[in-house]
């Protein structure tokens, strides 16, 4: 236990010393890297801090351009509903007049389908009156009945105008002119002569005549004179009047 | 032992062995602070962690005075711990052991509380508090200075030498593997020792510090009353 001052002074000095050296390369370095650490964390702190702030500030803008699109949509969609209504509005109306024409056009259609309809069946029975006529006329066709049918057309011969006498005159002027008289039953001589003056009394002159038969007629004659043709027999007369029947219908 | 001499001054094997410690404490922290960087590898970890720890020590006593003090009362922790294991190894003796060695260390915490009391408070403020609450107490004040400086220097060193003169004893008389135990108490001891060391320190320089803060409160406390 003996006591030093030699040693006692030179540790105080040696303690001093120490303290130098350890502040110099030992507390201040590692104080450092700590303080620069720790201003590292502060600074990654304050930088996530004003991240955050940065992205609540662009969350806040998300929310207000959505709530602004969200607007636009309903605006745009409020537009579109209106022009569809338009649209549809219009669309309806063309097609309602489509429909109005379209109906018009199958009226239309319908009424010459039904004049057409009725056309044929008054055709249908007219032709069947015709013919029914044609089949009792024939029934009665007898020479008593074409006997009668020659003094009408020799009522008609006589009675003729004077322009149709005059055109019928003009045609017999042509040469070798031969007129032509069918008649359903057979003419005797008597009624031939008779039939040769009245048409050399309309033409003005004495042609040759040329009598035939022709059943068809039904009875009654048929005088062709050149292009002139003179009908006095049920057929052409029944032809006539079907005819007649069909132009009034 | 004396080695040799310096001028007016003899050098002695525990002289000799506080300067190596010093230049084994010297080398190592230029060795490991030379590339410190922000991701810190092991030895810089554990670095890192002893002086943030001793800083954290000092803050819970003194908090606006933690890297004023951390210096003095941090070169107190690692001196003494390393003088205190160095006994361990052969063939040296721990400078702690010996009361010239521990003198001086309680000499400069006697004298360090004083410098940081006058630094914190100013001189007159600082010396007030010898009188306070009365220049009856003076007496007193100066004795508890005196018997707590000499209770620093003769405990640390009454502890570390009698535990070398107990593994040395324990040695001779009971061979070469027994004192192994009573090495490792040594360790825990040394470790031990410098802490109350240091935070004893710590706590006088605190109080100086502080001391004029503490009569101020006093005095309103007795003003309350």
């Amino acid at each position: 236990m003996n006591f030093d001052w030699s040693t006692f002074f030179l540790e105080i000095i040696n303690f001093l010393i120490l303290v130098w050296i350890l502040k110099r390369f030992l507390y201040q370095p590692i104080l450092g890297v700590v303080a620069r650490r720790g201003a590292g964390i502060e600074q990654t702190l304050a930088d996530a801090k004003r991240i955050e702030t940065e992205a609540d500030a662009l969350k806040q803008q998300s929310l207000r351009e959505r709530a602004q699109w969200e607007e636009q949509k309903e605006a745009a969609k409020a537009r579109l509903r209106e022009e569809l209504e338009v649209e549809r509005e219009r669309l309806m109306g063309e097609l309602e007049t489509a429909v109005a024409e379209e109906r018009e056009r199958r009226r239309v259609l319908d009424e010459r389908q039904q004049r057409d309809f009725k056309r044929a069946i008054e055709e249908q029975g007219i032709a069947q009156g015709a013919a029914f006529s044609a089949r009792l006329l024939g029934r009665l066709a007898t020479p008593e009945l074409e006997a009668q049918l020659y003094a009408l057309l020799l009522e008609d011969l006589r009675s003729l105008r004077a322009e149709d006498k005059r055109a019928v005159a003009d045609v017999a002027a042509t040469s070798g002119l031969q007129l032509k008289v069918q008649s359903a039953f057979a003419l005797d001589a008597t009624r031939r002569a008779e039939l040769a003056g009245a048409l050399s009394e309309v033409t003005g002159r004495k042609l040759p005549v040329e009598y035939g038969e022709n059943p068809e007629l039904v009875a009654g004659f048929q005088v062709s004179i050149g292009p002139w043709i003179l009908h006095a027999n049920l057929r052409d007369e029944l032809k006539f009047f079907s005819g007649a029947l069909r132009h009034a219908g | 032992m004396v080695l040799f001499k310096m001028g007016p001054f003899a050098i002695t094997s525990i002289v000799m062995t506080t300067w190596l410690i010093m230049l084994a404490l010297g080398v190592f922290s230029w060795l490991a602070t030379r590339n410190l960087t922000l991701d810190p590898g092991p030895l810089q970890a554990m670095l890192e962690g002893v002086v943030s720890a001793m800083e954290e020590s000092i803050y819970a006593v003194l908090p606006d005075r933690a890297q004023q003090l951390l210096p003095f009362i941090g070169t107190l922790w690692i001196y003494i711990v390393l003088a205190n294991l160095v006994g361990v190894l052969p063939h040296l003796h721990a400078p702690t052991g010996n009361l010239s060695v521990t003198a001086g260390l309680a000499l400069i915490v006697f004298l360090s509380v004083h410098w940081f009391g006058i630094r914190s408070e100013g001189l007159r403020r600082y010396f007030r508090h010898y009188i306070i609450p009365n220049p009856i107490l003076l007496p007193f004040h100066l004795i508890s200075e005196i018997t707590r400086t000499v209770a620093l220097a003769v405990r640390l060193f009454g502890n570390i030498m009698s535990l070398e003169m107990a593994a040395l004893l324990v040695l001779l008389v009971a061979g070469l593997l027994a004192p192994v135990p009573l090495l490792m108490l040594h360790i825990v001891e040394s470790l031990v020792q410098a802490y109350i060391f240091g935070m004893l320190a710590l706590i006088y320089v605190a109080g100086a510090m502080q001391s004029q803060q503490n009569l101020e409160l006093d005095d309103k406390g007795d003003g309350n009353e």
